[in-house]
């Protein structure tokens, strides 16, 4: 009994021991890169692109507000600004796309610390999540004015996709604007590196900085913990993959607005799928993603009533299961699966 | 050109404007102060009150001293019904901050879809309620923002008076500052969550129906309205009534004070900016406690 409780409690401080099995990720990983066998719509196709364009966000956005305590509502002006950077280079200065993946991710990087460093004083949630709100409200109204870099309201359009990869020489991989394939399996990548990285995270000594300063940053701080370093890396690492994410999109969709990007409503949708999926854990934001994502498709056969049914959902969903989709549908197992065991003993 | 006289009237219009935010933010503040929470959808009972007066004024043709009381009661008591029915069972329950973030998205979400649905997309325009326009030697100023002003100015004061003189003031007050100790000294804190937040419901309803015939009246009405009260309410400091007024007024007339100078396409960037610097200067907001 008693090893048992040291045993969880270390669990619970030391690792995701039982939340995140890397075998759990690879298998999620080989069952989507397995997909494309059995989805030959296109459509279909790029909802699923979108599906881990959403979890992506989602996973990083979960590393900072569920494992960090930083109530960010900023998530998409990263998201945003590493799309219109790499979708800028391209269109003015030629640079590859390839090249912009990862400048977009630096880019969204450097300006978190513009936000980051005067979030790191304030203590009580709400703050953090207005400050935020309004940098990336901030991030919009620019996008709209610049109209000579970012054409406002008209939109960035012209932005070229992927350029065509060849690997070893001789396989050719074509990403043109039509093919699917390859766009899903180059996010299926960042998403991959995406999860692994918040995995390694989690996993090391920082992880257990991060929550420590989540649970209580004064103790935090108290034990040694430099809660200023656990805080910037939460944001420097989230924002960075958001931007890498932006990047992606951008050249996926060859397509900006001011408002699909930096919207409020791209925060909604992030807040959302975490929250239902079940913040604070490895894999609740990949089941909110697939859940809200693939539900509001699946939503599509009743045209107007569809958000309205959606909002509805999350309603329905926070009172019936307010730890999370994947936490409410563990306890259902677990009453399920515990009560037949009973039944079974007593027959 | 003398600019006097467009300096005074952006300066009234900018109280105006105030006034209105100073409205959504003290129902936001109120929320924050008792319940611990973030009312997304605040902006959408915003909306609801600005459909009330348009359906009062321009399909029924009802007088607007009937209209505004009847909407103003018929949204305190949806209010009242939403916490008691959605939000009473998870408040104070772990992992209450999140929750009530996505619950009040959801609501907010479903509440502007139903009026897309119901009553569609179209911008409705709502008459003034005051036509013509006072002259002070070189400004003019139309009726119907001085009216919406002084209404304001008398409702935060009425408001203000309650919680500081009334028993149920007194019960709020307490419920904010301890909901347990509350609940031992006999007050019924369930009871003061969910008039407080019908209350604050209606504040947004108010400004929501003040602002209907400037702006006209939409689904999507809320957001901007939203957004702006949670900033005018970290810039006056979360919980503080007299912070969310004063914040209020702060950022409607630096809003519109920018318009002078800068492209009217900017002129949001005028509060976020401030906000950004309050947080760096005083984290705790103008008139915060220090519980940040």
């Amino acid at each position: 009994m008693v090893k048992r409780m040291v045993r969880d409690t270390s669990n619970k401080l030391l690792g995701i021991a039982r939340d995140a099995d890397p075998r759990w990720i690879a298998g999620l990983v080989c069952l989507l890169a397995a997909l494309p066998i059995f989805i030959r719509n296109d459509y279909h196709l790029s909802v699923m692109i979108l599906c881990l364009i959403d979890a992506s966000l989602a996973v990083t956005w979960n590393l900072m507000v569920g494992y960090t305590g930083i109530l960010s509502f900023g998530h998409q002006a990263f998201y945003g600004l590493g799309a219109y950077l790499s979708g800028l280079l391209a269109i003015k200065l030629n640079i590859s796309p390839w090249l912009g993946l990862p400048l977009g991710g630096c880019f969204a990087a450097l300006l978190s610390l513009g936000i980051g460093l005067p979030c790191l004083r304030l203590r009580i949630a709400p703050y953090v999540a207005i400050a935020t709100l309004a940098f990336s409200e901030i991030m919009l109204v620019i996008s709209r004015n610049w109209v000579s870099l970012t054409r406002g309201e008209m939109g960035l359009s012209g932005i070229p996709p992927l350029s065509d990869l060849s690997l070893f020489g001789s396989v050719k991989i074509p990403f043109s604007t039509g093919a699917r394939i390859p766009y899903y399996y180059c996010i299926l990548i960042i998403f991959l590196i995406t999860m692994m990285s918040v995995y390694f995270i989690l996993r090391s000594k920082m992880g257990l900085a991060l929550k420590s300063v989540r649970e209580n940053q004064d103790a935090a701080a108290s034990l040694g913990v430099n809660v200023t370093q656990a805080k910037l890396t939460a944001f420097l690492v989230s924002s960075f993959f958001a931007g890498v994410v932006g990047s992606f999109y951008a050249h996926y969709v060859s397509v900006l607005a001011p408002g699909a990007v930096f919207g409020v409503g791209k925060m909604v949708e992030i807040v959302a799928i975490t929250l239902v999926g079940g913040i604070g854990t490895f894999f609740g934001p990949v089941a909110g993603t697939f859940a809200l994502v693939v539900g509001l498709e699946m939503l599509r056969g009743l045209e107007g009533y569809r958000l309205m049914v959606y909002g509805a959902a999350l309603v329905a969903i926070t009172l019936l299961m307010p730890n999370g989709l994947l936490t409410g549908l563990k306890t259902v197992y677990h009453r399920y699966v515990r009560t037949s065991k009973q039944s079974l003993s007593r027959t | 050109m003398d600019y006097f006289p467009i300096l005074m009237e952006q300066v009234i219009n900018g109280l105006v404007l105030g006034s209105m935010y100073a409205l959504v933010a003290s129902g936001l503040t109120l929320i924050w102060g008792t319940m611990k929470m973030l009312n997304f959808a605040h902006g959408e009972l915003y909306m609801l009150g600005g459909f009330g007066l348009y359906f009062g004024l321009v399909q029924f043709h009802l007088p607007i001293w009937l209209v505004v009381p009847v909407v103003l009661f018929l949204i305190f008591v949806l209010a009242f019904f939403i916490e008691k029915g959605l939000l009473s069972p998870l408040v104070g329950k772990p992992g209450w901050e999140v929750n009530a973030v996505v619950i009040t998205l959801g609501l907010g979400i479903f509440a502007q879809n139903l009026a897309f649905i119901l009553w569609g997309g179209d911008f409705l325009n709502v008459p003034y309620v005051a036509e013509g326009a006072i002259h002070f030697s070189v400004i003019h100023l139309a009726w119907h923002r001085v009216y919406i002003l002084a209404l304001a100015v008398v409702v935060l004061i009425i408001f203000w008076q309650i919680m500081k003189r009334t028993r149920f003031g007194l019960a709020m007050r307490a419920t904010a500052f301890d909901h347990e100790t509350a609940t031992l000294m006999g007050i019924p804190h369930r009871r003061v969550y969910s008039v407080t937040f019908g209350l604050s419901a209606s504040l947004a309803a108010l400004a929501g129906m003040a602002l209907a015939p400037i702006f006209s009246v939409n689904p999507w009405m809320g957001m901007g309205p939203l957004v702006k009260g949670f900033i005018v309410v970290i810039l006056g400091g979360l919980g503080s009534f007299l912070g969310a007024i004063l914040g209020g007024f702060i950022v409607g007339i630096s809003e519109s004070l920018s318009v002078l100078f800068f492209p009217s396409g900017w002129k949001d960037l005028a509060s976020f900016i401030l906000l950004i610097i309050i947080l760096v200067v005083k984290p705790s907001g103008l008139l915060g406690r220090k519980e940040w």
